[in-house]
């Protein structure tokens, strides 16, 4: 059908709706990353080494199947070797939160408790611990 | 490191924190010549003449998180434990190019490795980075251009995607490597 012809039937309409709402989640995810759960995962020598990659495509594959909105990346090393695989977690509006020894059952505990609900679970690395 | 897919990620992360906004990844394997030469191409910073020099020291690295740096050590350690060599061309501001050669026909050869599965994370999680893949064994090969995929519409957004994208670079990878010789230890 020639693109320039208008929105003749519902189908036409809904089509349409479905190219917008696309486009416009695109866009939020592009614009606004700050208001996304962001997951980092370390993907340097010694994450690579640890199995960063089965994490990263947990993360990847089950954020989602769960339907939630969320950017993946991958990060170099943040210099804790010796928990690899390591994640750094962003809840909007909160401070990152690293957690160390992350494989896929940890990654599932961590998306259920810590993404969903906002509840900590063991294995944070103390970085970010503010000193008075 | 176990297998070229580990180092091809290794190698590309290097390359990523180097600010590089163009990569290239190639394999070029060759029956008659039983070897494969791996390399990596970035347009990033970089290394200055005394980086290079140190390029393949343990104990040196520009990172201020730890105080060594082992991804370039043990890809010259693994290609050298197969016969081959490495090399690393670089000039501060112009990128660097890194190569490894194996030998196939030498036991110690690291296979593959999940290639197809580290390409589709490298895709995913570097939308603003323009990737170019290429596997070639001997007069055939696949290639993969992340712009094209682009301009076709592609979005690894979403999950979907990602694997339809994964089992493309697989089977193509697979249907090539059905030409690879008896005699070489690749797998």
């Amino acid at each position: 059908m020639n693109q320039m012809t208008g929105i003749k039937t519902l189908a036409d309409l809904k089509k349409k709706q479905e190219e917008v709402r696309a486009r416009i989640n695109l866009r939020d995810k592009a614009e606004n990353p700050e208001s996304l759960v962001q997951v980092k995962v370390a993907m340097a020598t010694c994450g690579i080494a640890s199995g960063a990659k089965e994490v990263m495509e947990f993360f990847v594959e089950e954020l989602d199947k769960r339907s939630i909105d969320a950017v993946v990346t991958q990060t170099g090393c943040m210099g804790y070797c010796f928990a690899e695989p390591t994640v750094e977690i962003t809840l909007p509006g909160r401070e990152p939160v690293v957690f160390g020894y992350v494989n896929p059952a940890k990654a599932d505990e961590i998306i259920e408790c810590y993404i969903k609900d906002g509840e900590l679970v063991d294995g944070i690395i103390p970085q970010n611990y503010d000193t008075i | 490191m176990i297998d070229l897919a580990m180092h091809m990620m290794d190698i590309v992360q290097n390359a990523i924190r180097a600010g590089a906004g163009r990569i290239g990844i190639y394999f070029v394997e060759s029956n008659e010549k039983t070897m494969l030469l791996f390399r990596v191409t970035d347009d990033g910073s970089g290394m200055s003449e005394a980086g290079l020099e140190k390029v393949d020291d343990p104990f040196f690295t520009t990172r201020t998180t730890r105080r060594v740096g082992l991804g370039v050590p043990f890809l010259k350690m693994t290609c050298e434990q197969a016969g081959g060599f490495l090399k690393v061309l670089s000039a501060e501001g112009r990128g660097t190019t890194i190569e490894a050669v194996y030998r196939t026909d030498h036991p110690d050869c690291l296979p593959l490795g999940d290639i197809a599965g580290y390409l589709t994370l490298l895709l995913k999680a570097n939308p603003a980075i323009s990737f170019r893949f290429l596997y070639k064994l001997d007069e055939s090969e696949f290639s993969l251009d992340s712009e094209a995929l682009k301009a076709e519409g592609i979005a690894l957004q979403q999950a979907e995607m990602l694997t339809t994208v994964r089992q493309y670079i697989r089977e193509n990878l697979q249907a090539l490597q059905r030409d690879r010789s008896a005699e070489s230890y690749l797998c």
